[in-house]
């Protein structure tokens, strides 16, 4: 690392009910979140297959966010009941392979919670400040071990 | 009363007398078991009586999962004569696991199941031909042999389970070999065939797989975040020979081969490398292995097949059998043991709340 201050790149999924609504709402409220979020909008949480995060994570992000309704707000009724146990998958295997499984996060944020959005992109860009870059970044030199 | 057994006879004759009397009897129409092929065996489908002598039921090796080949059999419909599969217990697992993701139509299906010896690596078969006798003699005298695979010593259920197949087949710790049923159907088979249903005392036979496994957990585990796996996955030839043996990777369209996802314009792999200082090619090797863990990991029945696929010799089974095990326990699941529904084939309403938000959902 340089000496500049590390900035974490953090790959959002955002769904495009609730919590890219809520980006929206945050942006038009004029409340600043930090520029390390990178959203990207899918149609629901559910459509995120969590290879999508892993390969986020391999290919360097230094986070990644989840990003949908409330339990039981559904759009498509049951979507983000599927992303929780998707979640839990993908933080399981992380954990099991010896990575810190707090840079996958899933947050429920509804259209109506701007002010949550902003807050949960501070408070999880600063947590991520705090730890550091991702070391499950590429970590392959070409010169081999 | 039928007499199945007498001194010396091999338990495979035992298992032929007993497919032969089947058909005879008109309970069965087909059988599916391995067969003997050069310095190896694979599966076979019958349908008459005299191709009985043709069958090795209880083979050495394992070359297929034969829950693979039922599925590939009922496909498209349900069988239509009865068929008696002859699977081992891992197998058999795979069979529940198979029907509950609706890949199997268990229709006229009987399975039979017996206490496992452990199979060879098919590749050390064909130098070595060990047969399958001494195998299961050196398991009646309490071994678990060391030319068997490394998923066979560390199995969690090497002998039928109540309610996963319909008929048991017993071997370990018993003088004469007994069938038992595993279902009603079973029982009902048995009546029809004649046979008195016996019991073994298999705990022994299990509590030792069981404490090889523990120990196999703990010390083969792959820690070290990104550079552990990279180094685990270093030989890997991205021949995908993993996927293609897996029972539970039955999708047609895998997400990893032939998928627009993976398909970048070429001024991407200039980027990368300029961003990387080089990159390896082909690129997203470890990829396939996470995404593989997350697709199939809670369903990881242990039959080792990965590993023993693997033209590079990497320890597959310690990827996917320790981080599966580990998948397993948070959902509470055992693939293949009962009808609980896989985790990735249901959810509740009220879970996993610790796992929302970064403190564990708070708010």
């Amino acid at each position: 690392m340089s000496e500049k201050e590390f900035e974490p790149v953090i790959v959002g999924f955002f769904c495009n009910w609730c919590t890219s609504a809520a980006a929206d709402l945050a942006g038009t409220s004029r409340l600043h979140y930090p520029a390390s979020i990178r959203p990207i909008r899918v149609m629901c949480s559910s459509t995120v297959d969590p290879v999508y995060l892993i390969r986020a994570l391999q290919e360097g992000a230094d986070a990644t966010i989840l990003g949908g309704c409330h339990p039981g707000d559904c759009h498509y009724i049951s979507g983000n009941y599927k992303a929780r146990r998707r979640v839990v998958i993908a933080k399981t295997v992380l954990k099991s392979l010896g990575f810190d499984d707090d840079r996958v996060l899933l947050e429920w944020i509804s259209g109506s919670e701007g002010p949550k959005f902003a807050r949960v992109m501070t408070e999880y860009t600063e947590y991520i400040k705090k730890k550091g870059p991702s070391d499950f970044k590429y970590v392959d030199s070409l010169g081999g071990e | 009363m039928l007499i199945l057994w007498e001194v010396n006879k091999l338990y495979n004759d035992v298992l032929k007398d007993f497919l032969k009397k089947a058909f005879e009897n008109g309970l069965i129409e087909a059988v599916i078991a391995p067969a003997a092929t050069d310095n190896s065996y694979t599966y076979a489908l019958i349908t008459k009586k005299e191709d009985v002598e043709k069958l090795t039921p209880i083979a050495p090796v394992m070359q297929w999962n034969g829950a693979d080949m039922i599925r590939r059999i009922t496909r498209l419909k349900p069988a239509k004569r009865k068929t008696l599969a002859i699977l081992r217990p891992c197998e058999a697992r795979t069979y529940k696991e198979l029907i509950k993701f609706n890949q199997i139509n268990p229709e006229n299906f009987y399975i039979l199941t017996y206490d496992c010896p452990g199979t060879i690596h098919a590749r050390n078969y064909v130098y070595e031909q060990t047969p399958v006798e001494e195998l299961i003699e050196s398991m009646k005298k309490g071994e678990i042999s060391d030319k068997v695979r490394e998923s066979c010593r560390v199995c969690e259920y090497p002998t039928p389970i109540k309610g996963v197949g319909d008929i048991g087949f017993g071997i370990v710790n018993t003088d004469k070999p007994v069938f038992f049923s595993l279902t009603d159907r079973g029982k009902d088979f048995l009546v029809k065939m004649e046979i008195q249903e016996g019991e073994r005392d298999d705990s022994a036979w299990v509590e030792m797989h069981r404490k090889n496994r523990e120990k196999w957990l703990e010390e083969e585990r792959i820690t070290g975040g990104r550079k552990g796996i990279e180094k685990f996955l270093a030989q890997c030839m991205n021949c995908h020979n993993c996927k293609d043996m897996c029972p539970i990777c039955f999708c047609k369209e895998c997400f990893f081969e032939d998928h627009s996802v993976f398909d970048y314009e070429s001024e991407k792999f200039y980027n990368w490398a300029d961003d990387k200082d080089g990159i390896r090619l082909p690129t997203d090797k470890t990829l396939f292995h996470v995404g593989r863990l997350i697709h199939m990991g809670t369903s990881c029945v242990g039959c080792g097949l990965c590993q023993q696929a693997c033209p590079v010799d990497i320890p597959l089974y310690r990827l996917f059998g320790i981080v599966g095990n580990d998948l397993q326990k948070v959902f509470d699941y055992k693939p293949g043991v009962n009808d609980d529904l896989p985790p990735i084939m249901e959810f509740r309403e009220e879970e996993f709340e610790e796992f929302v938000g970064l403190n564990g959902g708070e708010d």
